[in-house]
């Protein structure tokens, strides 16, 4: 299928994404009652798809696929699904990929818009490709955590509120403990701080392009500002018990604030988009 | 050869005719081995639980005569038989009269007030006989809980393989019987697995045991707290500890209730006016007092929640009038369920078993259809029987 490019095999995916929305929506009306494999299987061949995609386009340039902003938002998307497969193993867990679904299906129709997907002009700065891949490829991984930590902050706000008012859909659905939803929300949350972190610190090692101070560029002031804003978050909940609703609330929040902001800093960034 | 059943249940007897009938485990051996020799069954296994009495008999002879055969049979021993009483497994029956937790279950019209003197309804008129394929059907339907008086319940299935186990085991069981109930097995295996009919629990005790499972990852190592001396607040201890929950903690007025409690639940009795102190440490607080008012509100619990640091709080206030104050469901990580709110989700779960039932119906349908026709192409293969005899009569019928 050598026709079909990587973009073909994203935009693929994506549908399969889709669908798995539509589908999510069926099983959130029956209130989650059916433990059924027929959307681990549509985010399993949509991960498929895409994980081709992320190959054709890897080989193609002959780098991680991750210098744009649509081979970055394809990047989170891939890892958000990743690692919902991986949950997903345990049966307690499967419903993850159905609140997650609707995310991937939106930041990838985002993703598919040909703007973002431009071949960088000019000559390239100097960078040592592996630790511009290690940079890359970790900011996203943790952006896709936080993403999936935000998923998981909504299915417990949802959950702890049906249990909370007697709704019967939460006894009867087969959705995780609601104690256990927080501690993956939790989790996720720390593990995307702690992959932030190396990150920003591998960024910090890049090779700059002359007279571009590393405190003037606007995504740098915005990714510490993030980290500040997860560290807090992560803190609150540590030492002054801010649990439960707060930092289900504050993780999405800080999800959403990310979501919105992350393409626009990314196009004034001078680092980021020469 | 074909396969049928006769018997009486709860659909059909009050309990003090069905006691009559019933079959202690050590007599059934004993009549299996007549009714083979009796030649109106190449094969039987015999059902006899609280809720039941079944023969499932394989027989060469014409439906109508095995019945009368089989009716008189049934008739003659529950002359003979004294009173059997509700002996061996039946107390775990969630007998709908006994559990003052589930008021509203629709399926309670079976005539408990019986008693001996049962005009007008002879022991004749309660027995009910099926020949194929209803007789499949039926048995399909008791294995998977349907004929149940709590539809989708679990107990019977075990009940009905120990029945054929012992059948099997004294050979009173050949090739046709084994199928047949290997089938019935099978399906209700299938139906527990593709449906939601055996989910959830209709007893307030099993439902709030289903509740502290949605809110608490797991139970194991949950402190439970009992306040006051109700039956349902035991009960629903009893539940928790059963299913793993850690210690017990008992707080009641009457002191010798509460210790005999603590002692059995291998917890721990706390003088009643210093309940509250525990309240801190425990997950989950079952109240049941007598007290007029509320003894918990939210004035009182807010300074617990804030040192219980996220913790959730299962409350569950079985008492009427009401234990704790409504507002208390407000404070972050609290889950406030009164009586009604336990009852609704144990009636929610009952229309949803209602709701399965139709599937179910069709996957037992399926089932007997199959079987059905299994059998009538099977032909002379079927009538692989124990004795002789059998393998004669089947050579010469067409089956």
């Amino acid at each position: 299928m050598t026709w079909l490019t990587d973009r073909h095999f994203f935009l693929l995916a994506v549908v399969i994404y889709g669908l798995s929305t539509v589908y999510s929506v069926f099983l959130w009306r029956r209130g989650f009652r059916r433990d059924d494999h027929v959307n681990y299987f549509l985010l399993l061949a949509g991960f498929g798809l895409h994980t081709v995609a992320m190959v054709q386009r890897g080989f193609s340039i002959a780098h991680c696929p991750v210098n744009n902003l649509y081979e970055a938002t394809a990047f989170i998307t891939w890892t958000i699904v990743a690692v919902c497969l991986v949950l997903g193993l345990f049966r307690r867990l499967r419903f993850i990929g159905a609140f997650a679904a609707p995310v991937l299906f939106a930041v990838g129709v985002f993703a598919l818009m040909p703007e973002l997907d431009r071949q960088p002009r000019g000559p390239g700065p100097e960078f040592s490709g592996a630790l511009t891949s290690l940079h890359a490829a970790t900011i996203l991984l943790a952006y896709g955590a936080f993403g999936l930590g935000a998923v998981a902050a909504v299915m417990f706000l949802v959950e702890q509120h049906d249990l909370k008012f007697h709704k019967l859909r939460a006894v009867l659905s087969l959705l995780p403990p609601v104690q256990r939803l927080e501690t993956i929300a939790v989790r996720l949350v720390f593990a995307g701080f702690v992959l932030f972190t190396v990150g920003l610190e591998a960024g910090r090692y890049l090779p700059r392009p002359a007279g571009v101070a590393y405190w003037d560029d606007p995504k740098v002031v915005w990714s510490a500002f993030l980290w500040l804003v997860y560290l807090a978050l992560l803190a609150a909940r540590q030492m002054f018990a801010q649990r439960g609703r707060r930092f289900a609330y504050g993780a999405v929040g800080a999800f959403v604030f990310l979501l919105l902001t992350f393409w626009g800093t990314n196009l004034l960034s001078r680092l980021h988009h020469p | 050869m074909s396969v049928v059943v006769i018997g009486l249940s709860h659909h059909t007897a009050p309990v003090a005719l069905r006691e009559r009938f019933a079959f202690a485990e050590a007599d059934i051996p004993g009549a299996l081995k007549v009714l083979c020799d009796s030649g109106v069954a190449a094969e039987a296994v015999i059902l006899s639980t609280c809720n039941r009495v079944e023969i499932y008999a394989a027989t060469t002879q014409e439906p109508a005569a095995a019945f009368a055969a089989l009716k008189d049979f049934l008739l003659r021993r529950g002359a003979e038989t004294q009173r059997a009483g509700a002996g061996d497994g039946c107390q775990w029956q969630p007998q709908p009269k006994a559990a003052p937790d589930s008021p509203r279950l629709e399926d309670r019209q079976q005539p408990e007030s019986g008693g001996a003197t049962a005009p007008g309804k002879g022991p004749e008129a309660v027995i009910y006989a099926r020949a194929e394929p209803e007789s499949l059907r039926h048995l399909f339907r008791v294995a998977c809980g349907l004929d149940s008086l709590v539809p989708g319940e679990t107990e019977i299935l075990g009940q009905l393989k120990e029945a054929y186990e012992l059948a099997r085991k004294n050979h009173f069981t050949g090739a046709r019987l084994n199928r047949i109930f290997q089938r019935a097995f099978h399906v209700a295996k299938h139906v527990r697995t593709h449906t939601n009919i055996q989910r959830g629990s209709v007893s307030v005790a099993s439902v709030a045991v289903e509740l502290a499972e949605r809110i608490f990852s797991s139970l194991a190592g949950r402190e439970v707290l009992v306040v006051g001396a109700g039956d349902t607040g035991e009960k629903v201890a009893r539940a928790l500890r059963s299913r793993g929950a850690g210690r017990v903690v008992i707080a009641s007025r009457t002191r010798e209730r509460a210790e005999g409690l603590a002692g059995e639940l291998g917890g721990r009795a706390v003088p009643f006016d210093h309940w509250a102190e525990e309240l801190e440490r425990m997950d989950i607080v079952i109240s049941s007092t007598s007290a007029p008012h509320p003894i918990l509100d939210r004035a009182r619990l807010a300074p617990v929640v804030e040192r219980r640091r996220g913790r959730p709080l299962l409350l569950m206030d079985l008492a009427v009038p009401r234990d704790m104050d409504p507002e208390v469901n407000f404070l972050e990580n609290v889950y406030l369920y009164n009586i009604d709110d336990l009852q609704t989700v144990a009636d929610g779960y009952l229309k949803l078993r209602r709701e399965e039932m139709a599937r179910c119906e069709k996957i037992i349908s399926e089932n007997v259809e199959a079987l059905f026709r299994q059998n009538a192409l099977a032909g002379l293969a079927a009538g692989r029987g124990l004795n002789l005899s059998n393998l004669r009569k089947s050579a010469q019928t067409a089956d």
